[in-house]
């Protein structure tokens, strides 16, 4: 039986477990079994605290018993990215300028999931604050790609897609600012969503840049990341920006196949690779084959994406990583000095090249003479573009692109030239700065590597995205895989 | 040759930061208040800690709010909130949530009284003008310890409203007058206590000179962190005799911020912040823009008192108080509005009650043995003031007799009527029995002498009559009507 | 180089210290971004409007006071601290 646990969707875990065939106990004992004997060589997490875990699935399995299962998550373990606070467990956002960070609150999704009895299993490496495309970046360790351990998983949330690939947790927590749910997801052969901007608290996710940051849930399987999604998305008086009871209405699903889909002109033009546009266009056929409804629509300020994303979150990064300076948690520099000099080794010791790097243009777009030319700029292109895709989602019921122009690529590949990075987050980006869903679902390989397709919806659309990523789901083999390690 | 000092004109300016009166911070709901240890009112917001959101106090924008109303500004229907960047150990998340471009309050103006040329005397009253008032937070505390600093947080996140002011202010007396009328307009409506010792009110002040007759201003000096109205007298008298002493050998003025020694009497330039001048303001993304409701601002208007100044005009005007009287009552609210009680109650003899209260009672209550005792914990309501204040006006007692019971009301809350009867206090206006004692004694060859001098054109000789007089009324003879008979008998 | 770009400049501001190798790369690579961002200097973009989302006086919060992390949870957490204070080295902006 522990051979399989790995394979079977939190759906059919949490049937097992309610059913008494199963108990969160032996399943955590599994999947800590294969976590010793696989996270070493793909490197999904930073820290699992067993004890705990085999604590809070004790505790799980005694409430079940006592006949107050909370629901369907109960006893079902979900990995979280390490950028989402959990009270007790390390927060370092994979960087060694919180490396000694032990985190005093819980975030309102750990809230969301404790009260849902879920197990909160284990910290997911990430790129350092989120800042990177490849997970790379960490200062704590690689994650390798499961498909191809040359390869990296994808970033910012290379652990949690990694970890659903390599069969190493059920469910797992993402994060995405510019794509880094959706790009792992896509790398990695599993699904990763991107909910509409508001929908989930970020209450306790570590900002990397707060207008376009949303916290994911990520599956293998269109209904796994459905039920995740259910525990997290609520209220939270905590965050001004996410939305009150009043207005989290989400819209009807709807009959999937009579779904409007648009393509954006032009879109695969972009660079992207012959067997990614291969895979894309057969989901677009796919789609028109069950009849929906396919036509083009017109994105003219899609070059105005990537810029206006590297003004706005570097910028606003610049400003939320201020407060890493050494003085009340945190790396502290040990050599002396004045309060200016313990504060800038302090920072220039604990953050890598790509976070220095965001810091650097971010307080340049910002600062005095060239915030109008930039920041003030980027800020009416953003308003521009999102007008542009609500008028076209006026029209259809979701875009459809790839997710990534080209598969995972290989370690240390694009390490030296960041600009090449940031162009291949032009399909993913758009959907952050007009704060729209978006959903990656796995749409076959390139060779050995996952490809992944890409929809978003008009505000609030989530359940329309999930109907259409189930339609296609249902008709092709890719829910639930795994890399074969 | 030098420049007579006539010929210079000081321009001041004041930014003066409140401690709004709330319970909770301004966009953290940890706990604030004076006196608790270090690092106890402090929760993961108001730290900083990764992942942690501002979320606004609701009473603290309408504290504001109830604030504009008060100095006559104008509520806009939007307002946000920006980000001000810079690195300070005292600065929590290196950056401070402020209101740059959209704040809270938009205009207004203060009335100022300043000195007149006695203590008697009303002086000239003049409005200064509010540029706006913004709802920003404030930060830790820094301490020094030998080699290294320490950092309470506990003041971090408090709610500030900062008051800034057209640069209006012509003199160290103006400036003064401007913060002792702030105050009082704030304190009576109930938007903050300003309690400067506790740090509740922290003032920057712009100082510039130029010619007088000139409209361009001159370069100013920011002094900084003063906290008292004496240090911000001291320091534009300081500044502008620095300023005009630099003018006046040929040098120009550094815009600089500055300090203030208070026990040295003296300004300093403050060390350079390192580039604290490029903030690198922009709206902060984790606060959306804030509609402001016109229900809101009409509630909130219903609890905008009186201006102590209108209120000043009409007692002098319309109850016929003094001017030194009147401005004593005005200055306390809840003392007013006790003082107007106390009027319904005797409506004929404002003056009177206005000076009982103004006097006798306050320094009663402050005077109190053990503590001071408050206006809502005395004995005496204000229709049992007013109740003594009648029966000296009816003669039923004297002025004198009156100081007495009103000792005696204080410490036993008593009516005035019910004392003066146990003590049998009565006065004896009864004229016919008062004629024939007054004749006896002016019959006594003893004041012969006296009723020869105030014949002759001394007034005070009738004094010595008035003695024998009270001796044979145990007391109890009505002065007034002594003196009136006295003069009618004596011619 | 993009006009205005200072590297040093921008590192003091940002409490960066960098090795003259990291200054020399980071300014090539960050020259070459925003030579990227040409396409947003030269378009033709509306005026900046009112913000996407505004909310009522219902999303201010009630003036409860909530919960503190005590000051042992506060001085646990810093890397320096004392009798309930967190230490830092001495700053000075008093007069010399």
């Amino acid at each position: 039986m522990g051979e399989v646990l790995h394979t079977l969707s939190a759906g059919e875990l949490g049937r097992r477990l309610a059913a008494g065939t199963l108990t969160s106990r032996a399943l955590c004992e599994a999947l800590i079994t294969r976590f010793k004997a696989l996270n070493e060589t793909v490197g999904a997490f930073t820290h699992l605290d067993q004890a705990d875990v085999l604590a809070q699935a004790d505790a799980s399995d005694a409430r079940r018993k006592a006949g107050q299962g909370r629901g369907p998550l109960e006893g079902i373990p979900v990995a979280i990215k390490d950028n989402i606070a959990v009270k007790g467990q390390p927060l370092t956002c994979s960087s060694k300028m919180l490396a000694p960070l032990v985190s005093p609150y819980d975030s309102h999704v750990a809230e969301r999931l404790r009260a849902a009895g879920a197990i909160l299993y284990g910290r997911l490496n990430m790129d350092e604050f989120a800042m990177g495309s490849s997970t790379e970046n960490s200062a704590i360790r690689k994650t390798f790609n499961p498909w191809d351990l040359a390869r990296i998983p994808g970033g910012s949330s290379g652990g949690s897609a990694a970890a659903l690939a390599a069969g190493l947790v059920p469910l797992s927590l993402g994060s995405d600012t510019g794509g880094s749910i959706r790009q792992p997801a896509s790398h990695c052969g599993v699904v990763g969503l991107k909910p509409t901007y508001g929908l989930i608290s970020r209450f306790g996710l570590v900002a990397f840049a707060s207008s376009l940051d949303q916290i994911g849930p990520m599956a293998r399987s269109i209904e796994d990341c459905e039920l995740l999604l259910n525990a997290l998305a609520s209220a939270d008086a905590r965050d001004m920006t996410c939305f009150g009871p009043a207005d989290r209405a989400l819209a009807p699903s709807g009959d999937a196949k009579k779904l409007r889909i648009g393509i954006p002109k032009g879109f695969l033009g972009k660079g992207v690779a012959p067997e990614v546009a291969a895979a894309v266009n057969a989901a677009v056929a796919f789609y028109r084959a069950q009849g929906c409804a396919i036509s083009e629509v017109e994105l003219p300020s899609s070059d105005l994406a990537v810029p206006t994303y590297y003004v706005v979150a570097t910028a606003e990064a610049s400003s939320n990583l201020g407060r890493y300076d050494g003085v009340r948690y945190g790396h502290r520099s040990a050599s002396a000095g004045t309060p200016v000099e313990m504060m800038t080794a302090s920072r220039s010791e604990g953050f890598g090249p790509e976070v220095k790097r965001r810091i650097l243009l971010g307080t340049f777009v910002l600062s005095a003479g060239y915030a109008d030319a930039y920041y003030v700029r980027a800020l009416r292109a953003r308003a521009k573009i999102r007008g542009e895709y609500l008028a076209a989602l006026a029209g259809v019921d979701m875009l459809l692109t790839p997710t990534v122009p080209t598969p995972a690529f290989k370690v240390g590949e694009k390490a030296s030239d960041p600009l090449q990075l940031y162009l291949e987050d032009i399909f993913t980006i758009p959907a952050n700065l007009a704060g729209l869903p978006a959903l990656s679902v796995p749409c076959g390989k390139s060779g050995h590597l996952p490809v992944g397709f890409h929809l978003v919806g008009a505000p609030l659309s989530e359940a329309k995205l999930l109907a259409a990523g189930r339609l296609f789901e249902a008709a092709h083999g890719f829910a639930h895989q795994q890399a074969a390690l | 040759m030098s420049t007579p000092p006539s010929d210079w004109e000081v321009v001041i300016g004041l930014e003066v930061h409140v401690q709004l009166h709330t319970r909770a911070k301004v966009f953290a709901s940890s706990p604030w208040g004076f006196g608790q240890e270090p690092n106890e009112q402090v929760d993961p917001v108001v730290l900083g800690l990764p992942g942690t959101l501002p979320v606004v106090n609701r009473e603290a924008v309408e504290k504001s709010i109830l604030f504009g109303l008060v100095v006559g500004a104008s509520v806009p229907e939007h307002c946000s909130w920006d980000r001000k960047n810079y690195f300070y150990p005292d600065n929590p998340k290196n950056y401070q949530l402020t209101q740059k471009d959209f704040p809270v309050v938009v205009g207004g103006q203060v009335e100022i009284e300043l000195p007149g040329a006695s203590r008697n005397v009303m002086g000239e009253h003049k409005f200064i003008r509010i540029h706006h008032a913004h709802l920003e937070e404030d930060v830790g505390k820094l301490s020094h310890a030998g080699s290294g600093s320490l950092v309470d947080y506990n003041r971090a996140g408090v709610p500030l409203l900062e008051i800034v002011t057209e640069p209006d202010l012509r003199s160290s007396a103006e400036a003064e007058a401007f913060l002792r009328s702030l105050v009082a307009m704030i304190t009576q409506a109930g938007v903050a206590d300003c309690d400067m010792e506790k740090g509740q009110l922290r003032c920057d002040c712009n100082v510039s000179i130029r010619r007088r007759g000139t409209e361009k201003l001159g370069t100013r000096t920011e002094t900084k962190n003063l906290n008292s109205i004496s240090s911000v007298r001291d320091t534009v008298i300081y500044e502008t005799a620095r300023q005009i002493r630099e003018l006046e050998a040929g040098r120009s003025i550094t815009q600089e911020t500055r300090g203030w020694n208070a026990e040295l009497v003296r300004g300093y330039v403050l060390r350079d912040k390192e580039d604290a001048h490029d903030y690198r303001y922009f709206p902060d993304p984790d606060i959306p823009t804030l509609k402001i409701s016109r229900e809101t601002v009409t509630r909130l208007s219903a609890l905008v008192p009186e201006n102590l100044y209108d209120r000043q005009r009409r007692y002098i005007a319309n109850l016929g108080l003094p001017y030194t009287a009147a401005s004593v009552l005005v200055n306390d609210r809840a003392l007013a509005e006790w003082f107007e009680l106390a009027v319904a109650a005797h409506p004929a003899n404002p003056s009177g009650i206005a000076n009982l209260v103004a006097n006798d009672l306050l320094r009663d209550l402050a005077a109190s043995a053990t503590a001071p005792v408050s206006l809502e914990s005395c004995l005496i309501k204000p229709a049992q003031l007013a109740g003594l204040v009648k029966l000296t006006d009816e003669g039923v007692i004297s002025k004198q007799q009156a100081k007495e019971v009103f000792t005696e009301m204080f410490t036993s809350g008593r009516d005035a009527a019910a004392i003066v009867d146990a003590k049998g206090l009565r006065q004896n206006s009864d004229t016919g029995e008062l004629e024939k004692i007054v004749q006896e004694v002016i019959a006594d060859p003893a004041v012969a002498k006296s009723i020869a001098e105030y014949r002759a054109g001394n007034e005070k000789a009738i004094n010595a009559l008035k003695g024998p007089i009270m001796k044979r009324t145990q007391g109890k003879a009505n002065p007034v009507l002594i003196d009136q008979l006295l003069r009618k008998f004596l011619g | 180089m993009a006009e205005g770009f200072d590297i040093d400049h921008l590192a003091k501001l940002a409490r960066l210290s960098l090795t003259a190798e990291e200054k020399a790369l980071y300014s090539s690579q960050l020259n070459q971004i925003l030579g990227h961002f040409e396409a947003l200097a030269q378009a033709d973009l509306p005026a900046l409007s009112d913000d996407a989302r505004v909310v009522d006086e219902a999303a201010l919060r009630s003036d409860e006071p909530g919960p503190v992390l005590g000051s042992a949870a506060v001085t646990r957490l810093a890397p320096a601290s004392r009798d309930g204070q967190i230490s830092v080295p001495r700053v000075v902006d008093d007069e010399s």
